[in-house]
């Protein structure tokens, strides 16, 4: 293995090493953001945990309650949140 | 080459570097600068510290009944509303989500035209109802903004009067 090589691994390791923190802040930030929308409808929600992108800004996600919604901006421009079952 | 790499690796940990807020670069809470007119709100007021600070056991010398000296009161600061530069600051600020922005923007949509039905005579809501819709909207972009970005909230708290000023005022508010 050469030199350039191995320079090259190092730098790939060091790129995913930074990456996945990055990864995991933008998914807090869209939770805390989607977590705020459903606030804002005044629907019962605490707190979203987990988040399933069904398509772009189009979002299936579950609360800390226990509730279920889906998060979407409709072709009017408003940002609608169904409870789902 | 090695050289490459450090450089790379300086830039990703500089790019990926966290600065935590200084403290004392922080805006004075919306409290302090807020020079609103005594209006009806539904805001909660803050609850009082419940920790009661022991009186002293020995009662302090009073002091000669001097009347106290009244604090030089300052002028109340000019109400300056920029609509334009609040708006600029709102849709640029990190403190609100991307659907957040677009929900918010939806119910001032829905307030502004509950006011063009007020004012057409149509039977919509009274004008204490606008304002009480209307303080509970900006309550709500306070609570997304104070701890975040509280100078952009402190420059909400203060416009809050002139903002309802335009709102409230039919000849205004068809200007705007």
């Amino acid at each position: 293995m050469n030199k350039r090589t191995v320079v090259l691994a190092q730098s790939l390791f060091v790129l995913a090493l930074f990456a996945v923190p990055s990864f995991a802040q933008d998914e807090e930030a869209l939770k805390k953001d989607l977590t705020a929308v459903i606030a804002l409808q005044g629907l019962p929600c605490g707190e979203v945990v987990t988040v399933e992108e069904q398509a772009e800004t189009d979002y299936a996600v579950s609360c800390k309650d226990g509730n279920m919604y889906r998060v979407y901006l409709n072709a009017a421009g408003r940002v609608v949140v169904e409870k789902r079952k | 080459m090695a050289r490459y790499a450090a450089v790379l690796l300086l830039l990703f940990t500089a790019g990926c570097a966290k600065v935590p807020p200084d403290p004392r670069a922080s805006q004075p809470p919306p409290e302090v600068v807020a020079t609103q007119a005594a209006a009806p709100q539904p805001v909660a007021t803050p609850v009082a510290p419940t920790t009661v600070r022991p009186a002293p056991r020995v009662a302090a010398p009073r002091a000669p009944a001097t009347p106290p000296v009244a604090a030089p009161t300052a002028p109340p600061a000019p109400l300056t509303l920029d609509l334009d530069a609040l708006e600029a600051q709102l849709k640029a600020t990190k403190a609100i989500g991307f659907f957040t922005k677009i929900s918010l923007k939806n119910q001032v949509d829905d307030l502004m035209k509950q006011f063009r039905e007020h004012y057409q005579g149509k039977s919509g809501p009274t004008m204490t109802d606008l304002r009480r819709s209307y303080d509970l909207l900006i309550m709500k972009v306070l609570s997304l903004l104070q701890d975040t970005d509280q100078k952009l909230a402190s420059a909400i708290v203060s416009s809050r009067e002139a903002i309802w000023a335009l709102l409230s005022d039919q000849n205004k508010f068809a200007n705007l």
